[in-house]
């Protein structure tokens, strides 16, 4: 694959690339994923470059034949720096790359957790402010490029602090090829979406291919711009058994930008480890943040966090303390206040109940709400895919899915909708009244736009249309 | 009704210190609109970022108050089995009656806040979908989806905890409750009050945010039938009245 045309990144001659300016041309464009090896990190600047030109060669084929433009660039820059480095190092990249993909669960996971975009106010380094400035202006050319850019500075944020000193030691490197760069960036960009890829929990190498054949800007979902930050520990779907999770990405970027400080999640458990650690010591009083932390033995937890967690603990148990307290010393004159009490018991107890059965039915369509909206957009992206699917397919198929599709869709929600009823009917106090409901159905606009009436559908028990394939 | 101006509802109802931790629709929606068809892509950056930004937010606050939540459910246990280990064999004491009485309020009034921070959760979800949607029909992108998944792994969101805590909340108040008896009034306590209102107003404008709109599409919630719909917009009626100052 060598090409020999001059290429707007290299002003100067193609040789000249195999000097210092490829590895600093390469080092520009990969300033992230070697941060990611982070075992490699200490200082072995060349057989990273190596690395990641391995996987760029890998993948030629795919990003190539998306970027027609880039084309010559990749050819280009493996011909020259191919006598460079490869042949020395090829060996410790084939180490290295086994090494990063066992790693990749590891890092797949502080990825996943640490993906955060805040362009202007919390990018330490000066580089990726300069490159996030002129990735900016460049976005306008292709559309993925909108795609990479939050990806891209992501990383940074994903790994630990040690990326920063990388940084440091490479900006010189970093700087001065950048301002050679005039299209050079939208190398630049390609680059690094094709290691943002690589990095990304969900590297799908053929899914690569198969896209980028299609020559699609949506492929890789997961580089979105909107990345959202999740500075906070990666937290599980379900109530996590194990004592609380800290966040072992970036501390750089918390909104707080306390040095050290990060977000802490807790849980019941860690809490109870924290009131055992706490009681030892003699009390919410007396106990120590050091102590109890030495006490807790737990992995990743902070003094700050203990700090700040003492101070709830402590405000919490102040309060009804003192409520407590003054309700004990009212002397209580017997026979007034008992008939008193007694109303005013029974009033206030049934106030509470009213408060609490209101309490709870929010508490019930929240749960169903939240279900309906996740099922939603489950149902919503599988008829997506089939919609895609019979694109391919032809447009007569394709009429006779969709609207079956969408009688599924609707089905479902239906059914959500009866089991919604069904279930805030059984949690129903006495007070119902059938009445009620049916000035309440009455009330419903019937929905626009949606040809068959979901009240009369609401009769039909649960039934999930089999979708045809 | 539209979303902005039920989210200013419940945002006016709500607890005094979570007024500002709701999600800034307005503004996003002023983004949105700002962006034109092509992309003009410094809104774009900056409404990706106001985005990440809000996340941000409600993500320390929910940890916050989880935190917190954590805690006063630890204390509460604590308490209620020292008072019955005190006054257990007795339960016609009168001490004993006046800290359940105050037990039964807390667990309550603790109860109705967490479900104020799932419904927290939930509306500041809905609107985040919203406003991706309306901010895709302008672009033409194809953010939503990922953005949508993005958001489910976010603390905020991952609500388990909370709801755990909120049921182990209604078992406790059965085991402390008197059996009941027949009607009755509200009571006096402000923060009751606070709660109270304001979970009926979240009641009701879920039902009003799931009501049929012009928009209506294979993606709405279907509407939201609550049987005792009379019931709750009478006490919303009702409270006002009966409450002194907000």
């Amino acid at each position: 694959m060598e090409t020999k045309h001059a290429l707007p990144i290299q002003r100067s001659g193609p040789r000249q690339i195999s000097s210092v300016g490829a590895s600093a041309s390469l080092s520009a464009a990969f300033p992230i994923p070697s941060t990611v090896l982070e075992e490699t990190y200490p200082s072995f600047s060349e057989p990273q470059q190596v690395s990641l030109e391995r996987e760029l060669m890998q993948r030629p084929p795919a990003v190539v034949s998306s970027l027609s433009s880039h084309s010559g660039a990749v050819g280009h820059i493996f011909s020259s720096s191919s006598g460079f480095s490869t042949d020395l190092h090829f060996s410790s990249v084939q180490q290295q790359l086994e090494k990063h993909t066992t790693q990749s669960p590891f890092i797949s996971q502080s990825s996943s957790s640490g993906k955060s975009v805040k362009l202007p106010h919390s990018v330490d380094s000066q580089l990726l402010q300069s490159t996030a400035s002129s990735h900016f202006n460049r976005e306008s050319n292709e559309s993925w490029c909108t795609d990479t850019l939050p990806d891209f500075l992501d990383f940074p944020m994903s790994t630990t602090i040690q990326s920063s000193q990388l940084y440091g030691s490479n900006s010189s490197g970093i700087t001065i090829p950048h301002e050679d760069l005039g299209k050079g960036n939208d190398w630049q960009d390609w680059a690094d979406q094709l290691i943002t890829d690589n990095d990304a929990l969900t590297a799908d190498w053929s899914g690569l291919l198969a896209d980028a054949s299609v020559a699609e800007p949506e492929p890789k979902h997961s580089q979105q711009c909107t990345s959202v930050s999740n500075q906070q520990p990666h937290i599980p779907q379900q109530v996590p058994s194990t004592p609380g999770e800290i966040c072992t990405g970036g501390a750089q970027s918390s909104s707080n930008a306390a040095p050290g400080k990060q977000r802490m999640r807790w849980t019941p458990e860690l809490h109870e480890t924290f009131v055992e650690a706490v009681n030892k010591l003699g009390g919410s009083e007396r106990a120590t943040p050091k102590g109890v932390l030495k006490l807790m033995k737990v992995e990743g937890l902070t003094i700050y966090h203990v700090k700040s967690h003492l101070q709830k603990y402590r405000t919490a148990r102040y309060k009804p303390e003192t409520t407590e307290e003054s309700s004990e010393r009212k002397p209580p004159s017997i026979e007034d206040f008992s008939s008193l009490d007694l109303k005013t018991g029974i009033e206030i107890t049934e106030a509470l109940r009213l408060q609490m059965e209101v309490q709870k039915r929010l508490h019930e369509q929240l749960e169903i709400q939240r279900n309906l909206q996740l099922r939603i957009e489950e149902q919503g992206k599988y008829l997506q895919m089939m919609f895609e699917k019979q694109c391919k397919s032809g447009t007569d198929l394709l009429k006779g899915a969709s609207s079956s599709s969408e009688n599924a869709l609707k089905e479902l929600k239906d059914s959500s909708a009866v089991e919604a009823e069904n279930k805030v009917s059984e949690g129903e106090p006495a007070k119902r009244s059938v009445e009620t409901s049916q000035m309440a159905g009455e009330k419903q606009k019937a929905p626009e736009g949606v040809p068959s009436s979901p009240p009369t559908k609401r009769k039909k028990v649960d039934e999930e249309v089999p979708l045809s394939s | 009704m539209k979303f902005g101006k039920r989210l200013k509802q419940q945002m006016d109802q709500s607890l005094g210190d979570w007024r500002d931790k709701f999600l800034s629709y307005k503004e996003l929606k002023k983004m949105v609109n700002l962006i034109s068809s092509k992309g003009a892509l410094e809104y774009d950056a900056q409404f990706l970022n106001l985005l990440d930004h809000e996340i941000d937010k409600f993500n320390a606050f929910f940890i916050e108050q989880e935190e917190d939540f954590i805690i006063r459910h630890k204390e509460l246990q604590e308490r209620i089995s020292q008072v019955i280990h005190k006054w257990g064999p007795q339960p016609s004491h009168m001490e004993y009656k006046e800290e359940m009485t105050n037990i039964r309020k807390q667990i309550v009034n603790f109860h109705g806040e967490m479900v104020l921070l799932i419904n927290y959760s939930n509306i500041n979800y809905t609107g985040l979908g919203k406003i991706v949607k309306k901010y895709e029909k302008r672009t033409g992108g194809v953010l939503r989806v990922h953005f949508i998944e993005r958001v489910w792994e976010q603390p905020f969101f991952t609500t388990d905890l909370i709801s755990k805590l909120v049921k182990d909340c209604e078992t406790t108040i059965e085991t402390v409750l008197p059996p009941s008896t027949a009607t009755g009034i509200f009571h006096e306590e402000e923060a009751a009050k606070a709660i109270f209102r304001n979970s009926v107003a979240a009641l009701l404008s879920m039902q009003e945010m799931r009501r049929g709109s012009s928009t209506y599409s294979q993606f709405s919630l279907p509407p939201l039938n609550l049987p005792d719909f009379e019931l709750i917009q009478s006490l919303q009626l009702i409270s006002p009245i009966q409450i002194h100052h907000v």
